[in-house]
């Protein structure tokens, strides 16, 4: 039977609708966070706050779930607007760079986040 | 595979010279600041693990002038890709209840809605 070659478009859509939604709702807010509010308060007591926040699960759903999608949102779109921009590679290796480093660095997010 | 497709020729600058098209191009753009904004939130969450010293390093990082220039871009980017998010999410959230389909802009209301909640549920959590 002949093999047929299955597109990566629908599992790289549904991270990238995801993430969407994550950029969308969370990172305007957390932007606001870390470059006007943090920088503003005692870096002990911030670091406590957020180091028991990473130790609970919900801390550590969210975060996961707002560091991943970002990153394999945002390589998504990249990756298409090289496309746009007529750059162009090998399309597997291309696909490798961009969506094999947001995988990697979600699995570093995952492994960080468990041993915190 | 035999077939040979005709490709249309296209300039790399076809995006230039129309503003809707110009729009796309800067939407398709807030990509990149928001992409280096991970990286920094991956980043803060590494040194978190590492321990208060290495957390107070980031947490100077994240004060630096450099890194408030950075959080201006970040911030008009990530507002340019909610706004346009939310003018696309009712051409893919189609509601019916019945024959009456739910308008657009309720959908986009409920989105801007949520919007404000999930802002302030972030920023109120991050004061306390």
């Amino acid at each position: 039977m002949k093999q047929f070659q299955r597109s990566h478009e629908p599992i790289a859509w549904s991270l990238f609708g995801a993430g969407g939604m994550v950029v969308a709702f969370i990172i305007p807010a957390l932007v606001l966070v870390s470059g006007l509010i943090l920088p503003g308060m005692e870096s002990s007591a911030v670091f406590g706050s957020l180091l028991g926040f990473a130790q609970g699960w919900i801390g550590k759903v969210f975060i996961f779930i707002t560091i991943s999608l970002t990153l394999y949102h945002t390589v998504h779109r990249i990756y298409h607007g090289l496309h746009d921009l007529h750059i162009k590679g090998n399309n597997t290796l291309m696909l490798v760079l961009f969506y094999g480093s947001a995988t990697l660095l979600s699995i570093l997010c995952f492994a960080w986040l468990l041993v915190i | 595979m035999n077939r040979k497709p005709y490709i249309r020729k296209q300039s790399p600058t076809w995006w230039v010279n129309k503003p809707f098209y110009r729009f796309y191009m800067l939407r398709e753009a807030s990509s990149v600041p928001v992409f280096l904004y991970g990286l920094f939130l991956l980043w803060g969450l590494l040194s978190l693990s590492q321990g208060e010293a290495s957390f107070a390093a980031w947490m100077e990082m994240a004060g630096s002038p450099a890194s408030s220039i950075f959080h201006v871009i970040v911030l008009a980017a990530a507002l340019l890709h909610a706004y346009t998010w939310f003018q696309l999410t009712p051409k893919i959230v189609v509601l019916r209840l019945g024959k009456f389909r739910v308008p657009d802009q309720w959908v986009m209301a409920a989105h801007y809605l949520i919007f404000v909640i999930v802002s302030a549920v972030i920023i109120g959590s991050s004061i306390n």
